[in-house]
């Protein structure tokens, strides 16, 4: 039984030496108290009752409770058991010069078949991302066709200029397209899905989703709300700016909810080798994250404030100072973004677990927000020709973040026989397969 | 000569569990033996097939029985049968930096071409073929949107001054091609000053601070002139048409920077968008110079009102445009005095 000191932190592993390095004696009335179990996220020692890692901030309780989930493979290794998790090595190896000449060549090519190419770029660009990923040693395979990803693109250009069209021109039809647009939202949400769970492949072994239309308009209710009001205020049902207000302030308070549902959906229903995922959020830590990232803008208000009514005192052009205060509003934006994107991820891949691994993502917001910054500068100074070098060191700054850990075997994962990858070819000429993510 | 066999070594996987096992293929004339942890089949290298070639990366050699192999071989690789055809040319594009240059090239000659000639040759082309109704609703739901929104309030101006106006305003538009598209407003607008706008279809909307910012009725007319240029020469359907195509080409060529950072791709299109609307402004002064005098009125007219805004607004703060949508008012003011003195 290993225990943790609670005047010097040593952890100590073993039951005969009940005295820790420190001279500290454990006396049987703290025995208890100073147990020790490993974070799943990031495997650092925690006392039994604590609520969640004081290192990762991983909710342990949530995992406590979580009944498929058995907190006891945690315990210390020198109790018996042997450390159960090994880390599989994740390696983003992209490279700038390579990945430059792609991107080019692709570009090139889209632009000047005005824009059908661009179905074959996006296959050869996220070829490109899956072949260099490798998890323990093995690279990921992208198995997506251009042809499906051509037929998803007109009908999505298609859905887009009906709505552009009767939004500019013909009112009186917009109601419906919003309407026929809140109906199949749920379902562009499930074939892109299962378009890239099919298409992505590790080891000879697709990946699947299996939710269902029914499945994504419950786990999308919430989004069917802004185009129904959006539709309410065309028919003039209150169109009075108040509830328009109101109606986007209740959905700004709900999209945190709405994300967490909408993860758990897309989560819930991904298998890889007959192993679905599991998801242990909850909507509370979505709320926490947005709620953070919201309050990264009042000192940036303040700040905004006083800046710019000291340069307007002093500077006669407007036009100037509001550049100048511009730039701790685009600050705040890039650090509120930032936070966004590191804790949620962090969030989603800490409390989700896929048969026996387990993920732990450790972005940090400053980190992405240096990163988000010297990708602009890089890519305005250069005129955009830095993209490809943005785009590999973000890909290997998330992959670096980001540890899978294996408890047990990965033996357990057992193929299909849909699930090989020549099976993949089967459906392409079902006329739903098609992918319509961008 | 005996030529050496040839043996591929990789990684195999079966498709009903995720684990590496190291395998050998070797090829002997038609036919591939792979051997596997002390077994061994054959197969017609025909019936293999390969992944596309992607930068350095392993490939994967697809095998009849379902399995895969994992191998970085490329010039092995690349003879035997190929699982995309497509992907293959393009595969020997993307090696070669001489083509990666060329395409820089291709790229920047297509956006600056595009940019500066074809779409707004493209645009004018294509509205010409849109007839000027078509953007009647789209006038008519923006005067609405503006008054029920507090932006316009009903004139204060006197019946008469308003009729002096109308009617210097039907001698101006009074031969024009779409003479019988125009709906002269007045409104009043603190929030907008003294301005004039033309929304689509030809609804032309001119602030009672602009009719009494005017010293007389040449003035008013001279701003009408500029914004009767804009419905004539269709500037509203232009840069609804350019600006979109604007937006999509940018989305297209800052796909990939998009999802890093906003601002990146936000900013070409602001800019882009900028300069087009710069133009206009430009195009619809020329015409409004043009008609004046033939009309029998003098663009300077029109130099004396811009002068006197100008000056009326350098004391208060500035517009909150951080790029000015309009021409530097100096500029227009020389180019109106020109045309007078011609």
């Amino acid at each position: 039984m290993a225990w943790k000191c609670p005047t010097c932190g040593e952890v100590n592993h073993s039951d005969s030496m009940l005295r820790c390095t420190c001279g500290y004696e454990l006396d049987d009335s703290v025995i208890e108290s100073t147990k020790v179990t490993l974070c799943p996220g990031c495997l650092e020692h925690n006392y039994v009752d604590q609520d969640s890692c004081k290192k990762c901030g991983l909710n342990l309780k949530l995992y406590r409770s979580n009944p498929y989930f058995d907190m006891s493979s945690l315990y210390e290794p020198n109790s018996g058991m042997t450390r159960p998790s090994r880390e599989l090595p994740l390696e983003f190896n992209g490279s700038a010069r390579e990945y430059f000449r792609i991107w080019i060549v692709n570009l090139c090519l889209t632009l000047l078949t005005a824009g059908i190419f661009s179905a074959w770029a996006k296959v050869r660009k996220k070829r490109y991302f899956y072949s260099h990923t490798m998890l323990d040693g093995t690279p990921f395979q992208y198995l997506g066709r251009p042809l499906p990803i051509l037929k998803g693109r007109v009908i999505a250009a298609t859905a887009f200029s009906a709505y552009y069209v009767s939004s500019h021109f013909f009112t009186e039809v917009l109601p419906y397209i919003l309407l026929a647009g809140a109906v199949l939202a749920p379902w562009v949400i499930i074939r892109s899905a299962a378009f890239n769970a099919r298409y992505s492949s590790f080891r000879n072994m697709t990946f699947r989703f299996d939710g269902k239309y029914l499945d994504g308009l419950k786990a999308t209710c919430a989004w069917v709300l802004i185009p129904v009001l959006l539709v309410g205020i065309f028919f003039k049902w209150s169109g009075t700016n108040a509830v328009m207000a109101a109606a986007f302030g209740i959905f700004g308070l709900l999209f945190p909810w709405w994300i967490r549902r909408l993860k758990s959906f897309i989560i819930g229903h991904t298998s890889y080798g007959s192993k679905k995922g599991e998801f242990f959020a909850t909507s509370g830590q979505f709320f926490k994250v947005y709620l953070s990232a919201g309050l990264i803008f009042i000192p940036v208000g303040i700040i905004t404030v006083i800046m710019g009514s000291t340069i307007f005192s002093f500077l006669k052009d407007s036009q100037i100072s509001l550049l100048v205060t511009a730039v701790p509003g685009y600050a705040g934006y890039v650090l509120a973004y930032a936070y966004i994107k590191s804790h949620g991820n962090n969030l989603v891949w800490n409390h989700m677990r896929l048969g026996r691994l387990r993920f732990n993502s450790t972005l940090l917001a400053r980190g992405m927000a240096k990163l988000y910054l010297t990708n602009a500068l890089a890519i305005i100074a250069s005129l955009g020709l830095m993209t490809p070098w943005a785009v590999m060191r973000t890909l290997k700054y998330r992959a670096d973040n980001l540890h899978v850990l294996l408890e047990g075997d990965l033996s357990d994962f057992h193929g299909t026989e849909t699930s090989a990858v020549q099976a993949a070819g089967a459906e392409l000429g079902d006329f739903f397969d098609l992918d319509l993510s961008l | 000569m005996i030529s050496q066999p040839i043996r591929l070594e990789g990684q195999y996987f079966d498709g009903n569990q995720p684990i590496a096992v190291r395998a050998v293929l070797a090829f002997e004339g038609q036919e591939a033996i792979l051997t596997v942890s002390q077994i061994s089949e054959r197969y017609f290298s025909q019936r293999l097939s390969v992944s596309p070639r992607i930068g350095g990366a392993d490939r994967f050699i697809n095998l009849p029985n379902g399995a895969q192999v994992q191998c970085s071989h490329h010039v092995i690789l690349d003879s035997l049968p190929q699982e995309s055809l497509s992907e293959g040319p393009v595969a020997w594009l993307e090696e070669r930096w001489g083509v990666a240059l060329i395409g820089v090239a291709i790229i920047a000659a297509i956006l600056l071409v595009g940019y500066f000639y074809g779409l707004p040759a493209a645009a004018k082309h294509v509205t010409s073929r849109i007839p000027i109704k078509t953007e009647q609703t789209l006038g008519r739901q923006a005067l609405d949107w503006l008054d029920n929104n507090k932006w316009f309030k009903p004139t204060t101006l006197e019946k008469d001054k308003q009729e002096r106006i109308r009617n210097g305003f039907d001698v101006l538009r009074s031969d024009l091609p779409f003479k019988d598209r125009y709906r002269l407003e007045f409104r009043d607008s603190t929030f907008m000053g003294p301005n004039a706008m033309a929304l689509p279809g030809g609804t032309i909307v001119i602030t009672d601070d602009m009719v009494k910012a005017a010293e007389s009725q040449e003035e008013v007319l001279a701003i009408l002139a500029h914004e009767i240029g804009h419905v004539e020469l269709r500037h509203s359907l232009r840069s609804i048409l350019q600006n979109s195509a604007v937006a999509v080409v940018a989305a297209t060529v800052t796909s990939d920077a998009a999802s890093l950072s906003i601002a990146v791709a936000g900013l070409p299109v602001l800019l882009a968008q900028t300069k087009y609307s710069r133009e206009f402004e430009t195009e619809a002064d020329d015409y409004a110079f043009k008609l004046l005098k033939k009309r029998n009125y003098s663009p300077a007219a029109f130099a004396s009102i811009m002068e006197r805004l100008a000056e009326k607004q350098e004391g208060k703060k500035r517009s909150l445009s951080f790029i000015s949508t309009h021409p530097v008012t100096e500029d227009r003011v020389k180019r109106a005095r020109a045309a007078a003195q011609q």
